[in-house]
C-alpha cells in the first residue's frame, strides 16, 4: 500500500485497491487531483470553522460558569418584578381588602346599633331602679300604718262585740213588744197610728242591729289585713320580685351587648390594622396606583443590599457594565416567594420598590443594589 | 419555539425509549424468532484476524485465550497484524506464535503505520477461510465464542455476527461500573430490536465475525475510507457493519460469543474513548443522509430507523442537556435524575449478578454518578466530536499510554 502525505495539511491520499465498483456504490474512494484539491479547501474551512465552533463552545460553557458561579456567590442582585392588577396575586388581594372592608363597615354598624341598644337598656334600667325605693317606701308606710291601726280596730272590734250582744238580747223582746202593740190595738188602747208608729220603730232598731253586725263583720276583715299577709301585699311583693327580674335581664342584656361591642372592637382593630398593613404592600400600590410603580424581589440572602435610598444599578448581559437606574424608595416585609431568575428555583424573600429613571430597567433579569457587581 | 422544543425532545426519548429498549425487553423475553436458531454442525473453517498497535503484553493474553478455544483447532487460524506498534507488541506476538503451537499463528507488520481497518484488510490478503473474525487484540475471548460465532452462519443470509462484550474491570472504580451497566444493557436490551430484522447497525470491532467473500467485496471501500482525504481510522466496526447491510446481508449480535475487554477506568480515557464512538456515529448518520435513498431502497425500515435513532439518540441528549441547563441548571442535582438511576442500577445489577457473576458489582450505586457522566458527555461529546471528524486517530490506541482503552465502536 502505497502513501502519499501532505504535511501542511496531514491530508493522505490513499492509492486503495482497483475494485472502484464498490467504491463507488459506498460512496468514497480515492480522490482525483481536482478533487483533492477540493478536498484540502474544505479541510482548510472546516478546521477554520471548527476552531471557531469549539472556542465558541468553550467560551459559551466559562460564560456559563462564571455566571452560575457569579449568581451562587452575589449577594446585591434582585430580580424586578412588574405587578399589574390583572395579577393573580393581585386579583385574590384586592378581593380579599373588598371583603375586608366591607367585614369592617357591617362590624361597625352592628356596634354603632349595639351602643344604641345599650343606651336604651341603661335608661330603662334606671327608670326600674328608680321605681323601687318608692315601691319599698310604699311598703314601708303601709305595713306602718297598719302596725298602728290594726290594735286599735281590734279593740274596737271587741267593744262592738259588746254593743252588738247587748243588742242582740235586747232584740230578743221584740217579738213580745210586737205582740203588746197588736194587743194595744186590739183593745184599742192605741189608734192605728200609733201602732204603725210603734212598728216602724221596731223594724229600725232590728235593721240597725243588722247593721252593727255587718259593721262588726267589716272590722274583722279590716283587723285581717291589717295584721296578716293579705293577698294585697302578695301582689306588692310580686310587682317588686318582677321588676327585680326586668333589671336583672336587663343587666344581663347589657352585659352581653357589652362583650359583643368589645368583641366587635376587637375585630374592628384587627381589621384596620390588617387594611392598614395591606395598604403598605406592593399590590394595593399596584391596584390603586395609577402610576406604574416597579418593584423587585429580594431574596433574603441578598437582604443585606435592601437599603431605603441605596441606589439601583441595570448591567448588560446581567452583570457587565453596569449604570445607576434608580434608588430604592421603600421595602416592604411581607414574605414573597419568587423562582431564582438563573437557577430556576424556588426561593423566599420579600419586595422592594424602586424609584426607577430608566424604566426598561424594571424588565431587566437582575438589577443590583448598592453598588456594581463587577466594579464597572 | 422553546415549547415546541421540548415536545419534540420529549418525543424523541420516548420513541427511543420505546423502540430500543421497551421494544428490546419485549422481544428478548416473547418473540422466538428474534434470535438466530444456531446450527453448531456447521462449522466453516474460521481466520480471527488479531489488529494489533501498541498493545503490549494484552496480544499474547489474547491471542493465548484464543488458543483455548473449543472450535477445533484445525478449522480456525490466528493472523495477527502489527501495524508499525512503537513498544514492545510485535515481540509478544511472536512470542504468543512460539508459545501456542495448538493453533496456527500467522504474524505481519505493516510497513507504514495504517489503522485498523488498513490492518485487517492487509491480515485479510493472507487468509483463505470461509469466515473471518476481527478482535481486539487486548481482548480476552471465552472458549466458546467462535464456535458460537460460526454457528450463526447457518443462516444464508446473515453476512456478519457480533459477540457480547463483557467488561473485564467492573470494580475498578466508579467509571467502569457505569460502564459495566451500560455495556449490559446495550447488548440486551439496545440491540436486540435490531437483533430481530437481523440488522444491528454496529457489530463490536472486538468480536466481529463476517463471510470472508464478503469482506473481500468490501474491503476496498473500507480501505480507502477518508473524510475530505483525510483517512478515518476510527469507526471501521460500524462502518463495516454499514457495508454489509447494504449488500443485502443480515448483521447479528450473538450474546452467548463473549470476549471480555478493560474499559477505561479515568474520566480522560472514557472521555477519548467516547469521543471516538460520537465521531464514528456522526460519520455513519453523515453516510446514511448522503445515501438516504439507496438506505430507503435496500434496508429494512427498522434497520433504518435504528440507523437513524442512534445519532437521533445523541442529538436529542446534547439538546436536552442545553435545554436542561438553559431552563433549570439545577434541576439535574434534584432527587428524581438520581432515584431514576439507581433504579436502573439495581434492575441491572441483578440481573448482572444472575446472568453474568462475573461482572457482578461491588457497588452498583455508583451508577448514580452517571448523572453526571451523562450531562457533561453529552453536553461536549456532541460538538467536540463535529468539531473533530478530521481526527487521525488510530482507534484504541493513539499513544502507548492509552494501552488500557477497551474496544472500538460496539
Amino acid at each position: 500500500m502505497a502513501t502519499t502525505t501532505d504535511k501542511k495539511l496531514a491530508i493522505d491520499i490513499p492509492t486503495g485497491s482497483p475494485d472502484r465498483a464498490g467504491v463507488a456504490r459506498a460512496g468514497v474512494g480515492r480522490p482525483g487531483r481536482l478533487q483533492g484539491l477540493a478536498y484540502k479547501g474544505v479541510v482548510r474551512l472546516y478546521r477554520l470553522f471548527a476552531i471557531l465552533a469549539l472556542y465558541a463552545v468553550l467560551f459559551g460553557v466559562l460564560a456559563y460558569g462564571f455566571v452560575m458561579g457569579f449568581y451562587a456567590i452575589n449577594t446585591s442582585w434582585a430580580a424586578p418584578v412588574i405587578l399589574s392588577p390583572a395579577d393573580d396575586k393581585s386579583l385574590d388581594f384586592t378581593q380579599k381588602l373588598v371583603t375586608s372592608k366591607q367585614s369592617l363597615e357591617d362590624l361597625s354598624l352592628d356596634k354603632k346599633r349595639l351602643e344604641s341598644s345599650i343606651s336604651e337598656m341603661t335608661e330603662h334600667r334606671a327608670s326600674l331602679l328608680a321605681l323601687e325605693p318608692e315601691l319599698q317606701a310604699a311598703i314601708a308606710r303601709e305595713r306602718k300604718h297598719n302596725r298602728a291601726t290594726g290594735p286599735q280596730l281590734s279593740d274596737l272590734e271587741r267593744q262592738k262585740q259588746a254593743d252588738n250582744a247587748k243588742t242582740q238580747a235586747l232584740m230578743s223582746q221584740v217579738n213580745q213588744l210586737q205582740a203588746g202593740i197588736e194587743r194595744d190595738l186590739a183593745a184599742g188602747l192605741i189608734t192605728k197610728g200609733d201602732a204603725a208608729a210603734q212598728r216602724v220603730a221596731l223594724n229600725q232598731a232590728q235593721t240597725s242591729f243588722t247593721d252593727s253586725r255587718i259593721s262588726e263583720v267589716l272590722l274583722t276583715d279590716s283587723i285581717l289585713e291589717k295584721t296578716t299577709a293579705h293577698t294585697k301585699s302578695l301582689d306588692v311583693l310580686d310587682k317588686q320580685a318582677e321588676l327585680r327580674s326586668e333589671i336583672a335581664q336587663l343587666d344581663i342584656a347589657l352585659n352581653l351587648a357589652e362583650k359583643q361591642i368589645r368583641e366587635e372592637s376587637q375585630q374592628i382593630d384587627r381589621l384596620r390594622q390588617a387594611i392598614a398593613t395591606a395598604k403598605q404592600t406592593p399590590y394595593y400600590l399596584s391596584v390603586s396606583g395609577g402610576t406604574r410603580i416597579n418593584f423587585a424581589f429580594i431574596p433574603y440572602d441578598n437582604q443585606g443590599s435592601a437599603r431605603v435610598g441605596a441606589p439601583v444599578y441595570d448591567c448588560y448581559l446581567d452583570m457587565i457594565a453596569c449604570r445607576q437606574v434608580g434608588t430604592v424608595k421603600q421595602i416592604f416585609a411581607g414574605e414573597e416567594h419568587a423562582m431564582h431568575p438563573i437557577f430556576k428555583s424556588d426561593m423566599r424573600g420579600f419586595l422592594i420598590q424602586m424609584d426607577l429613571d430608566h424604566p426598561d430597567s424594571a424588565k431587566s433579569k437582575t438589577v443590583f443594589l448598592g453598588r456594581k457587581p463587577l466594579l464597572f | 419555539m422553546a415549547p415546541v422544543l421540548m415536545w419534540l425532545i420529549l418525543f424523541l426519548c420516548l420513541l427511543i425509549t420505546l423502540a430500543k429498549y421497551t421494544l428490546g425487553a419485549i422481544l428478548k423475553w416473547s418473540i422466538p424468532d428474534a434470535k438466530v436458531a444456531k446450527d453448531y454442525g456447521y462449522q466453516p473453517t474460521v481466520s480471527v484476524i488479531l489488529p494489533c498497535y501498541n498493545e503490549g503484553r494484552a496480544v499474547y493474553d489474547a491471542i493465548a485465550s484464543l488458543s483455548r478455544s473449543d472450535y477445533p483447532n484445525h478449522l480456525f487460524e490466528v493472523i495477527a497484524q502489527d501495524d508499525c506498534s512503537v513498544d514492545d507488541s510485535y515481540r509478544w506476538i511472536l512470542e504468543a506464535q512460539r508459545d501456542f503451537t495448538n493453533i496456527s499463528i500467522s504474524v505481519g507488520r505493516n510497513e507504514v503505520n495504517s489503522g485498523k481497518a488498513r490492518s485487517v484488510c492487509n491480515a485479510l490478503s493472507r487468509s483463505s477461510a470461509e469466515i473471518v473474525i476481527s478482535v481486539d487484540s487486548d481482548c480476552i475471548f471465552d472458549r466458546q465464542a467462535i464456535r458460537e460465532l460460526a454457528a450463526c452462519f447457518c443462516e444464508e443470509k446473515i453476512g456478519a455476527v457480533g459477540g457480547r462484550v463483557g467488561v473485564r474491570n467492573p470494580n475498578d472504580g466508579v467509571i467502569t461500573a457505569i460502564q459495566t451497566l451500560v455495556y449490559y444493557a446495550a447488548f440486551h436490551l439496545y440491540k436486540i430490536p435490531e437483533n430481530w430484522t437481523r440488522s444491528v447497525g454496529c457489530i463490536s470491532g472486538c468480536l466481529f465475525a463476517v463471510r470472508r467473500e464478503l469482506l473481500l467485496k468490501i474491503e476496498s471501500v473500507v480501505r480507502e475510507r477518508h473524510w475530505f482525504g483525510i483517512p478515518v481510522n476510527q469507526g471501521e466496526d460500524r462502518f463495516m457493519t454499514h457495508l454489509i447491510l447494504l449488500e443485502g446481508y443480515g448483521t447479528y449480535t450473538n450474546n452467548d460469543a463473549l470476549c471480555w475487554t478493560t474499559v477505561p477506568a479515568t474520566p480522560g480515557e472514557l472521555f477519548k474513548q467516547q469521543l471516538r464512538w460520537r465521531q464514528s456515529i456522526l460519520r455513519d448518520l453523515f453516510f446514511t443522509v448522503r445515501k438516504l435513498p439507496q438506505h430507503v431502497r435496500q434496508l429494512h425500515p427498522n434497520a433504518l430507523l435504528h440507523m437513524v435513532l442512534t445519532p437521533l439518540g445523541a442529538i436529542v441528549a446534547l439538546l436536552m442537556a442545553i435545554t436542561m441547563l438553559a431552563g433549570n441548571p439545577t434541576s439535574w442535582l434534584g432527587p428524581q435524575p438520581l432515584l431514576v438511576y439507581l433504579v436502573i442500577a439495581a434492575v441491572l445489577s441483578w440481573a448482572i449478578r444472575k446472568y453474568s457473576a462475573r461482572e457482578t458489582l461491588k457497588n452498583p450505586l455508583a451508577f448514580g454518578a452517571y448523572v453526571s457522566w451523562w450531562l457533561v458527555s453529552n453536553l461536549f461529546l456532541t460538538p467536540l466530536a463535529l468539531c473533530t471528524m478530521d481526527s487521525r486517530d488510530w482507534g484504541t490506541r493513539g499513544k502507548q499510554e492509552e494501552a488500557s482503552l477497551g474496544h472500538n465502536n460496539r
